[in-house]
């Protein structure tokens, strides 16, 4: 019983995290109708620069905001070097240039900052874990948890009450129509860029913190994916939930599993539970059901 | 009758013709003539490293090919066929050094060919197996249910319990003798080239069939409008199905050929790294044709150890370059897919195709 309620708590913190990157997936999605396959390596770009700040003598929570900086400038260029001219492209021609585009940063940031794992040196948050009666949680996982949740409750209320929220829905449910109601959809993929990096850039500072950073963190931005694909390609809320629940998979299936199948059965268990999942529900929890016309 | 193609105005009377494998003697003579360079010009006149370029090239294909048919022929994007390459290969290894054959067949060498249609087989049903799930998911999804696959097959089943068997730990050594076809053991260079010719031609004449027929057709009106397609009364389950099954096997036919060209088998020669490689080759080379995929491969590799060269003299200078070649790889593989599909959408088969009817109506164009 212990060793559930300890799997089901860090589950859910662990949760949040993937949950934070979830986000960034979900955003782009729901702005510009594409699946963002280089989202594991904008974490990782997050990761390494918030890093290279604070090795400067940048506070923690300082380097995080001139990150956030970086990563819109980051976001606009790339929007506007790579993905303007494919606005109206087919959605399979996006799709791959982020392909490409995770590449292409995978391989920059390899060789600028090798793969050797580094640290925050020193380090940010307490490594002795806060003791709840039988529980002990790192208070990494509790940060990013609590920085989720605001996070979503700031997404929520701007896609529902702002304008330029409105917008980018608009432009995610139909280009053309977005665009001839006066919409721009240039801006609205560079927020779109904008905005995932930037989250994409809180999540790896994060993740950062828990085991250093190296290539593996673009890995984890994968890992996501069965979370994001879970709530529903294109729900705000999908993402949080969908990413609490891999998490608490994830941890279970570690504790229980990996008696029977040793081995990495953690990091499988959200896309086997995944592929079967899709079987039942083809949109995730929340996602939007296209109805399809001939 | 023009010798290179019908002359404005004349047209094929039936289908039969329009889908002939030789139309006109010229074409004939083309085919002859590249089946020439492949099977005896290269292997006579280059040298080995040219010979183990012109089998990368080879295995490339051999995987694109069935990249090219799900994604380009049937429209299922599918981001995991590396997996599928693993199976064969595994299947391939397995059955050579495990299985217990009889003497007639080590002394006869027949366990290898034996073996690489096993890996076929084995491979493509493993492929239908993920492929069910295209029954129900479309687009996106889809595309996650196929990196699934990778991450299933690859990072979990053959890297924690496929390695395991035979007690070697990772990776499956190939003592220099084991593959053999018939009298030949595979061990040069030449020889390997000749096996990767007769298998990628074998492959590319068995898909040019294929989507000549009706399964072909099948695919791409599954393709183009997979309601419409339904609506026409195609079992659209059983033919996405077939396209998963036939990739699939093509896949384990590559995967058997990379065990001859290596000589010791491990999880890592299959990373996903490999099965986003294999998309974008059929995207550079041009989506739905199978020129595109030979192509793709032909261009990818080229410019790939072409850069090899160009980084070799750089080196001497910046010695950071060369160790951290890889990386240099990645991203330049990555700027020439987004450059291709931003300024090229349809590929190097489109350019092909322009010259070709350049060519037919000169020199008097319109």
């Amino acid at each position: 019983m212990e060793l559930f309620l300890m799997s089901l708590i860090t589950g859910i913190l662990v949760g949040g995290i993937y949950a934070l990157v979830a986000l960034g997936w979900v955003l782009i999605y729901k702005c510009s109708g594409v699946l963002n396959l280089a989202m594991g390596e904008l974490t990782l770009i997050g990761a390494y620069v918030t890093l290279t700040f604070y090795q400067a003598g940048i506070p923690f929570i300082l380097a995080v905001i001139c990150t956030l900086l970086v990563g819109i400038v980051l976001g606009f260029v790339t929007e506007r070097i790579f993905l303007d001219k494919l606005i109206g492209e087919p959605i399979l021609a996006v799709i791959m240039v982020t392909v490409g585009l995770s590449f292409f940063f995978k391989g920059i940031v390899e060789f600028i900052w090798s793969t050797d794992t580094k640290v925050f040196d020193p380090p940010i948050f307490h490594i002795k874990p806060i003791e709840l009666g039988f529980l002990k949680l790192s208070p990494v996982y509790l940060w990013s948890f609590v920085l989720a949740i605001f996070l979503l409750i700031i997404f929520v209320c701007f896609f529902k009450y702002t304008r330029w929220g409105l917008s980018m829905q608009a432009t995610a449910d139909d280009e053309t129509a977005a665009l001839s109601l006066g919409v721009s959809a240039r801006f609205v993929y560079a927020a779109a860029w904008a905005i995932a990096f930037m989250s994409a850039g809180v999540g790896g500072a994060l993740l950062g913190n828990i085991n250093g950073i190296n290539i593996s963190i673009g890995y984890l931005g994968l890992l996501v994916l069965p979370a994001v694909v879970l709530g529903g390609l294109n729900s705000v809320p999908g993402a949080i939930v969908g990413g609490i629940i891999i998490g608490v998979l994830q941890n279970l299936s570690g504790a229980y599993l990996d008696q029977f199948f040793p081995g990495g059965v953690k990091e499988i268990v959200p896309f086997a539970f995944m592929a079967v999942f899709l079987l039942f529900k083809p949109y995730g929890l929340w996602g939007w059901e296209r109805i399809e016309r001939v | 009758m023009s010798s290179v193609w019908l002359p404005c105005g004349d047209y094929h009377q039936f289908y039969k013709e329009d889908q002939g494998w030789w139309q006109s003697t010229f074409i004939k003579m083309k085919m002859i003539l590249l089946l020439l360079i492949v099977f005896v010009g290269i292997p006579m006149f280059l040298p080995g490293y040219y010979l183990s370029v012109g089998t990368m090239v080879g295995y490339t294909a051999m995987g694109a090919l069935g990249v090219q048919l799900l994604i380009g022929y049937t429209g299922l994007v599918t981001l995991g066929h590396a997996a599928f390459i693993a199976v064969g290969a595994y299947t391939s290894t397995l059955l050579v050094l495990q299985f217990p054959w009889p003497k007639f067949f080590t002394d006869w060498g027949l366990a290898y060919p034996i073996s690489i249609v096993a890996a076929g087989f084995i491979a493509g049903i493993w492929s239908v197996l993920f492929g069910l799930p295209s029954a129900k998911v479309k687009g996106f999804y889809l595309i996650l249910t196929t990196m699934a696959a990778q991450f299933i097959t690859v990072d979990f089943i053959l890297t924690q319990y496929v390695s395991q068997i035979g007690g070697r730990g990772q990776a499956f050594s190939l003592p220099p003798g084991t593959i053999k076809i018939g009298p030949w053991v595979i061990d040069s260079d030449v020889k390997i080239y000749y096996l990767m010719a007769v298998l990628t031609t074998l492959i590319v004449i068995a898909m040019a069939n294929l989507l000549r027929s009706k399964p072909g057709r099948a695919w791409v009106a599954i393709r183009d409008n997979d309601i419409a397609a339904e609506a026409l009364g195609i079992n659209i389950i059983r033919y996405k199905l077939l396209a998963f099954f036939v990739a699939g096997f093509f896949a384990g036919v590559a995967g058997a050929f990379w065990v001859s060209n290596t000589a010791a088998l491990s999880p890592e020669h299959f990373p996903w790294f490999w099965s986003l490689w294999l998309v974008g080759v059929i995207l550079i080379g041009g989506v739905g044709s199978i020129h595109g995929a030979i192509f793709g491969s032909v261009f990818m590799v080229l410019v790939m150890e072409g850069l090899q060269w160009a980084v070799i003299p750089l080196s001497a200078y910046y010695p950071k370059l060369l160790m951290d070649f890889a990386y240099i790889k990645d991203s330049a593989f990555g700027l020439a897919i987004c450059a291709f599909l931003i300024y090229e959408p349809n590929g190097l088969s489109y350019r092909w195709w322009q010259i070709k009817n350049y060519f037919n109506l000169w020199p008097f164009s319109y």
